[in-house]
């Protein structure tokens, strides 16, 4: 292990180390406790300045039911739902299959269709925004939710495809083979066989992109317009227009996006932490 | 013997009934899709009065016939002698159909569709015949690109954004390295740590324009500690004077990029620190011995023995803030919307302002900043790809 693990150095630096942990973590988690108070504190005290002392009345309540009573933002949080759960569940879906595919058939352009879902994954957004806005309009897509929620999971089934691929690969061939030779149909193979067995890589996808598509802002930005169909993130910015100055709000607001995909990374930490780190380790 | 080879024959014959049903279910959805659902049908049907409320039901109306004709048409092939004689070979292109289709329509070929638009003047109208009113103008849109000077300002900025997120990468070994113990509760404090990475841009930059604010924010408390002290002004309010006024950090072009990026690199610095985290749990302990035994310590042992162990987790770590790098559009977004006079527009958000922003449909010119800026992700993306290639050479 390294560095040297603290129980082996002597007492002081063992008191030291238990000391400079809380205080690091005060430090580097600053400014969103700074927001959390701002978030319960009475607009007078944020105008005299009061920022990290108690705030001179708990609002925690009022300034949370404000937030609700004034703004869609109920409406916005059902919206980023309805936008990110069927996406989850559809370019999860289709990677199981793509990455399936890739993984078990050693066919010629298995390793190039495998590096055009890795390469269309890292192309900046932009390139692909104009041209998704035209296909959406002539699908009569635009502006709703359905068609923003057909591209991401388009654009999602790469990054699924990769991690899918790469967690079949890794599963042992003898079995599949096997049960090839009992004669068993491809799609039963894959429906009783392999799915079984990717089921943490499907837990821990669907915690990513769960968490992709709460946190997305451009794309939400380019492909819906009408108020009543906006995600949340996109519904902050536009409060953050509205509370001009009423930062206790703005803070209030920014702190209701934050918790869903906070709440979701406590729930399923293992497999959030396993997916983002795939490759961290390999070699 | 003939026997067997009969029942071999007739195993692998088409299977006319399958065939035959599956077609007319195909055929039924496709003449469905192109003929009879149409946005004024479901108007129709429901009663909608404005096109906009009847797009939706269509479009699930549609999805719902499309899926059956997927399922249709792979029923469909299964049937056929061709199929059941070389299954090996037809099966991955069905398990891939619906991925990759969907895959090619919504990302492949747009990018060469966006490169094209980038030769044409056109602000992403048709007119009533559905007939494209741009026209093709060559080389234009690059050439006025090289004499605009927010395209330097936004490449110049790039350039520094690449430049020091890269601090995330050493930062987040740090942190990694501080955090690598095991005392009681060390996992919640990893967790703690990692929290920026979790909550959305958005967030982190609304909450770093609050801490930057010069009048409440986090920043101008820590500077009034050294530079202030409240008054009571004949109102009887309490006021703050200040010797040196706070500095307005996004509210300066020469600043205001540094502090977006600062901001950036919060949640950035906590992906490095938790991709280090788990290479270091998979750091060799014979291989530290060892190293123990030849004497190297601290400094010289991470650089010798742990870094080489820490190289898969390196690779990704840097990958991914490249890619951060070049991507950022949410955080400028947020917080300064490309200004103050266009200091903070980066490639990414130019793009976006000049295709779709207020007043302005330039959707040549925005598709040739943005290919510029899919030709910078290129280097990198082969990079990553050659990388790959390798490892899976390696593999076999």
């Amino acid at each position: 292990m390294f560095p040297k693990p603290i129980e082996q150095r002597s007492v002081g630096s063992r008191v030291a180390y238990n000391l400079a942990l809380p205080i690091a973590l005060l430090l580097w988690l600053l400014p969103l406790l700074a927001i959390f108070m701002t978030s319960i504190r009475p607009a007078s005290d944020i105008a005299t300045g009061n920022v990290f002392g108690l705030p001179s009345s708990f609002q925690l309540l009022q300034n949370y039911g404000e937030v609700f009573a004034k703004t869609n933002a109920l409406r916005y949080l059902i919206n980023t739902l309805l936008i990110a759960v069927p996406t989850m569940l559809m370019s999860v879906a289709l990677a199981c299959l793509t990455g399936y595919a890739l993984a078990v058939y050693r066919f010629k352009m298995a390793l190039p269709l495998f590096f055009l879902f890795v390469a269309g994954n890292f192309v900046p957004f932009q390139i692909l925004m104009l041209p998704v806005v035209d296909l959406s309009v002539r699908m009569e897509v635009f502006n709703t939710v359905p068609g923003l929620v057909l591209f991401h999971a388009a654009f999602q089934t790469g990054f699924c495809t990769l991690f899918m691929r790469n967690f079949i690969k890794a599963l042992p061939f003898e079995l599949i083979e096997s049960a090839r030779l009992e004669g068993v149909s491809e799609f039963k193979i894959f429906w009783y066989l392999v799915l079984p067995l990717v089921k943490p890589a499907i837990a821990a996808l669907c915690v990513l992109i769960f968490t992709f598509i709460w946190n997305d802002f451009f794309w939400a930005t380019v492909l819906l317009q009408e108020d009543s169909s906006l995600p949340i993130t996109v519904g902050v910015r536009t409060l953050n227009g509205e509370f001009v100055q009423q930062w206790h709000l703005v803070s209030a607001a920014s702190l209701l996006a934050a918790v869903p995909p906070v709440f979701m990374f406590f729930l399923m930490q293992k497999h959030f932490i396993a997916g983002l780190t795939l490759g961290a380790t390999k070699g | 013997m003939e026997n067997s080879q009969l029942g071999n024959h007739y195993r692998f014959a088409t299977s006319a009934k399958q065939v035959t049903v599956a077609g007319l279910i195909l055929l039924a959805c496709l003449f469905l899709l192109y003929f009879v659902i149409s946005t004024s049908m479901v108007q129709d049907l429901f009663g909608y009065s404005q096109q906009i409320h009847a797009r939706v039901p269509t479009f699930f109306i549609r999805l719902a016939v499309a899926i059956v004709a997927i399922g249709a048409a792979l029923y469909f092939i299964t049937g056929f002698s061709f199929y059941k004689r070389n299954k090996i070979a037809w099966a991955p292109w069905l398990f891939l159909a619906l991925g990759l289709g969907l895959f090619m329509v919504y990302v492949i070929i747009p990018i060469f569709q966006s490169m094209s638009y980038s030769f044409t003047k056109w602000d992403g109208l048709y007119d009533i015949n559905g007939v494209w009113t741009g026209e093709w103008v060559g080389f234009h849109n690059y050439k006025l690109l090289l004499d605009d000077p927010n395209f330097y300002t936004s490449l110049k900025n790039n350039l520094l954004w690449l430049v020091l997120y890269m601090l995330a990468v050493p930062v987040g070994l740090f942190i990694a390295l501080f955090l690598n113990q095991t005392v009681t509760g060390i996992r919640i404090y990893k967790s703690l740590f990692f929290f920026p990475f979790v909550i959305s841009q958005v967030v982190v930059g609304l909450i770093f324009t609050w801490a930057y604010n010069p009048e409440f924010g986090l920043l101008s408390e820590f500077w009034s500690w050294f530079f202030c002290e409240t008054k009571e002004n004949i109102m009887g309010n309490l006021t703050r004077v200040c010797s040196v006024e706070p500095p307005s950090i996004l509210g300066n072009e020469h600043s205001a990029t540094y502090g977006i990026i600062a901001a950036g690199l919060w949640p950035q610095i906590a992906y490095c620190m938790i991709l280090y985290l788990t290479g270091l749990n998979n750091v060799s302990p014979d291989q530290i011995e060892a190293g123990q035994l030849d004497g190297a310590k601290g400094w010289k042992m991470l650089w010798y023995v742990v870094l080489p162990q820490l190289k898969p987790a390196t690779f990704i770590a840097v990958v991914v803030t490249v890619i951060g790098a070049l991507r950022s559009f949410d955080m400028i977004a947020t917080m300064t919307q490309g200004g103050p006079y266009g200091s903070t527009n980066v490639l990414a958000y130019y793009m976006y302002d000049q295709a779709v922003g207020e007043g302005v449909g330039r959707y040549g010119y925005g598709s040739a900043i943005a290919t510029v800026l899919f030709l910078i992700m290129l280097v990198y993306i082969s990079y990553f790809l050659w990388q790959m290639y390798q490892d899976e050479k390696e593999a076999h």
